[in-house]
């Protein structure tokens, strides 16, 4: 391995700006940092190249620790956004500058000088000062500059940021076969995921200093784990689907004969789909439907003609049953419209225009692995619904998970001991506010299917620190995988708290151990997310609460195997949580029935 | 020259026919009567003038402390320049600020507050005279303090700007290329900032120079010892000499001007070394 990064953690006043970031780079790779601005790429390569320090976490080039060498004993090449030339020194001085430094001789200076300048195609320009250059000679200059002492490592921090779209595409070929030739690993950090996908052999996502997903740009773009890397490479509409054993099923069309009522083994889970536009089929009616799924009837809002494709927006009807949870470019106020792409001969055999009502198939969708489809508010009455779906931390949370915010009355919270009437069973995530004890408006919860509960008390804000526990081993995979598509969207560490009884043998200590391990390496391999993890010995509810009371900015996330485990095991935690709680409810799976995997 | 492209302010030949009026008037015309005065001078009297022993002891004094107080301001000012520029800290604002304070200033009161503080029982002079012995104020000392502390905002200022442009991406460019610190500071700082030094350390030095109303009060003015140039002249006025102060006023106007002409051409040399080699 070229670059080994190890549990990277930098913190900037108190916030994680880079958050537990491990990743491995093959030799010759060329790997794409790619994310939105501030999610902490540039962090993350400047503190590669031994410009910023870490606060936790280790570096290895090409199997040597370099976590505390300073940048200039690295080895490695960096090019910035804004060139960085030196001004007062010639193309050539600026090129031979490393090489100046190492008290190279003059004569091997001046061959290696002219054998860059021939890599980079600006053979003649020695006597240039970088004034004199455009942009893209310049940024030329600065990939010869950064190569010229042999690095084993290549970093670009958003080269062509400065540059003009046809320079950029002269520039990256350049690049790209200067790479290729000499064969050095490069990370390149970028914004843009045109540019990522156009030079890069692997992608890593990030977004609030997480490393969410790493994967061919091809992998990543159509078998996307998370909603964010599926929102932010390329466009899609999320849609929210019941998951059935035989795919995704959407709208009045596939809707299951007879409700899923509780109790029976398949139940249908609630889940969210990812439909990219040029997989949306648009036709005059369900019979000229060329793909066979179906997913709803809709009306044309606008069209927009692009060149090789046409955009349209369509804003479906409402009677069915598919909501539209985002899309890509979507502003997340009022309705979500759905956006199909459509190529030229598309567009020949079915011309639409605004007004016209159109039918909806899609030809090819991806069920994301994320755990958490929705949010539905419950409260005994409406204006209780309404001020509970205001929260600040909900809102944050839906906005940036893109999932929509359900409202629904349920006067039986407030009354939970006539509870054995007929309830709709709950689906998504149920979200649920404080008033003094929680623990029967929890239990009744669970008792009608409630998988996940986020419990809210009044005044809590975006969380910097989130722990997880589980008092069962069978609800570990789900909490796990709950937690981390929490995670994604929160700038906030993760730490796994495991609790063992308060005189635990040494012995029994080492299992113990064995469970941390394996929480985190499941976290990682399962959902590519880093914990922390951390041991405490006494009674769960007990030292989770000790815990909490740390520090302010808690949430903590619970699994449990059964409503019982709450109100003996943790009935402490539920009497009057100060902290967003989400427990996550898993019954020990009956070996006969399987559950449809995603 | 004007190139036929409109610009804001309309007329070249007006905008030029106020500069050359307004150069002639404050610079130009003072300084040819005063060369008139000297020129008109019969030479016995010009020489008793300029090369008398006094004369010759407070060049010495003046164009010595002036340079050498532009070379503190250098080294000085470019330090305030760089902590200004590169750090954020508390009152940091009100430190820019405060380099201001000698332009506005009388300079008389920047005399009478050094005074105040350096004579043998003032506040700080008090004990350097009992530890140490170093008499400041009264002594050469003490006028090179004035002259620097005069000369220091004229340095600050010309090298903050210069500093600004010089980015940190720089700095970090040439780290990861292998440079040590000091490497960093001499090959591609210093470089860069080069002309605002140059600048700089031109402007401190013609600012202590000219300096008369602080130097005086700290300087004791002792023939032969403390006394400074600008004084000498005020001397040969209050006794009605004109023509000695003329003489001696083109004197120092003279190798003022070969000094800054020196400085000048040094920079149009670095400049033009640069120009050479784009050809």
């Amino acid at each position: 391995m070229s670059i080994t990064l190890d549990q990277l953690t930098k913190r900037y006043q108190g916030a994680p700006v880079v958050n537990d970031v491990s990743l491995e780079i093959g030799d010759g790779e060329f790997f794409v940092l790619l994310g939105p601005s501030g999610s902490g790429k540039s962090t993350l390569l400047r503190a590669i190249a031994g410009l910023s320090g870490l606060d936790h976490g280790c570096i290895a080039l090409h199997g040597r620790d370099v976590t505390h060498v300073s940048a200039r004993q690295r080895g490695v090449g960096l090019v910035f956004q804004n060139y960085a030339l030196f001004g007062h020194m010639t193309v050539a001085e600026n090129i031979e500058f490393a090489l100046r430094v190492r008290r190279v001789g003059a004569a091997e200076r001046r061959r290696r000088r002219q054998e860059l300048l021939r890599l980079v195609a600006l053979e003649g320009l020695d006597e240039r000062l970088p004034a004199q250059l455009s942009g893209g000679q310049q940024q030329r200059v600065a990939v010869a500059r950064a190569l010229a002492h042999k690095p084993e490592v290549l970093l670009l921090d958003e080269p062509f940021g400065a540059l003009d779209a046809k320079i950029r595409e002269g520039l990256r070929r350049t690049i790209r076969e200067v790479q290729r030739e000499l064969g050095i690993t490069t990370i390149l950090v970028t914004h843009d995921q045109e540019e990522a996908f156009a030079m890069a052999d692997r992608i890593g996502v990030m977004n609030f200093g997480r490393l969410l997903e790493t994967g061919k740009p091809q992998d990543l773009y159509t078998r996307p784990a998370t909603r964010f890397v599926a929102t932010f490479l390329g466009a899609a509409n999320l849609i929210l689907a019941r998951q059935g054993a035989d795919g995704p099923r959407w709208g009045a069309g596939a809707a299951p004969a007879h409700g899923s009522s509780l109790g029976t083994g398949a139940r249908e889970r609630e889940v969210v789909a990812v439909v990219r536009p040029e997989e949306i089929e648009l036709a005059r009616s369900r019979e000229t439907l060329s793909c066979t799924n179906y997913l709803a009837r809709g009306v044309v809002e606008e069209v927009l003609f692009t060149g090789a494709l046409e955009r349209a927006r369509i804003r479906l009807d409402e009677a069915h049953d598919a909501p539209i949870l985002a899309h890509a470019n979507g502003d997340g106020a009022g309705a979500v419209l759905l956006e199909a792409t459509r190529a030229q001969f598309e567009q020949r055999a079915f011309a639409i225009s605004p007004g016209q009502s159109v039918t909806i198939g899609v030809r090819r969708a991806h069920v994301l692995a994320t755990p958490l489809s929705s949010f539905t508010v419950c409260a005994p009455s409406s204006s209780d619904v309404e001020s509970l779906a205001g929260h600040p931390l909900l809102v944050d949370l839906s906005s940036r998970m893109k999932v929509r915010i359900r409202r629904r009355v349920e006067p039986m919270l407030a009354a939970p001991a006539a509870s054995h009437e007929a309830v709709a069973p709950l689906s998504g995530t149920t979200v649920i506010a404080v008033h003094g004890d929680a623990t029967s408006d929890v239990t009744w919860l669970l008792e009608h299917g409630g998988e996940e509960i986020l419990i809210l008390p009044e005044h809590a804000s975006s969380p910097r620190r989130v722990l997880i526990h589980w008092t069962d081993e069978s609800a570990r995979s789900a909490t796990l995988a709950v937690s981390a598509s929490i995670l994604r969207h929160l700038a906030a560490e993760a730490i796994y708290v495991d609790v063992l009884p308060e005189h635990t043998p040494a012995a029994a200590r080492s299992f113990g151990i064995r469970a941390l391990l394996d929480a985190r390496s499941e976290a990682r391999a399962a959902h590519g997310l880093e914990i922390r993890t951390e041991m405490r010995f006494g009674v769960a509810a007990r030292a989770l609460q000790q815990r909490l009371d740390e520090a302010p900015g808690h949430m903590l996330i619970v699994g449990i195997a059964s409503a019982s485990q709450l109100t003996n095991e943790l009935a402490a935690l539920l009497a009057r949580p100060r902290w967003p709680l989400l427990l996550v409810h898993r019954e020990r799976e009956a070996p006969a029935h399987s559950r449809s995997a995603a | 020259m004007s190139d036929g492209q409109p610009t804001v302010l309309p007329g070249f030949g007006l905008t030029l026919g106020f500069t050359t009026f307004f150069l002639s008037v404050v610079v130009l015309l003072p300084l040819a009567a005063l060369v008139l005065l000297a020129a008109s001078t019969p030479l016995h009297q010009f020489l008793d003038a300029v090369a008398s022993p006094r004369a010759l002891a407070s060049y010495r004094l003046s164009f010595g402390g002036a340079l050498l107080a532009a070379c503190i301001n250098l080294v000085f000012g470019f330090l305030i320049a760089w902590t200004l520029v590169r750090y954020e800290f508390p009152g940091r604002r009100l430190m820019d600020a405060v380099i201001d304070m000698p332009f506005a200033l009388p300079t008389a009161v920047s005399g009478i507050a050094l005074t105040a503080v350096f004579s043998t029982n003032g506040w700080l002079g008090r004990y350097l005279a009992e530890f140490t012995g170093i008499h400041v104020a009264y002594t050469r000392i003490g006028i090179i303090l004035a002259m620097t502390l005069i000369g220091m905002p004229f340095a600050v200022r010309t090298m903050q700007p210069a500093l600004l442009e010089v980015r940190r991406d720089l700095e970090d460019a040439a780290e990861t290329l292998g440079a040590g610190r000091w490497c960093v500071f001499r090959r591609v700082v210093v470089p860069a900032v080069l002309p605002a030094l140059l600048t700089g350390f031109t402007l401190a030095f013609a600012r202590a120079l000219g300096e008369y109303g602080s130097v005086i009060f700290i300087s004791g003015n002792l023939p032969l010892k403390t006394e400074i140039t600008p004084l000498l002249i005020v001397i040969h006025l209050e006794e009605f000499d004109y023509r000695g102060a003329a003489a001696l006023g083109s004197v120092m106007l003279a190798a003022s001007f070969v000094i800054l002409l020196a400085i000048n051409l040094l920079q149009a040399w670095g400049r033009g070394r640069r120009v050479r080699r784009e050809q």
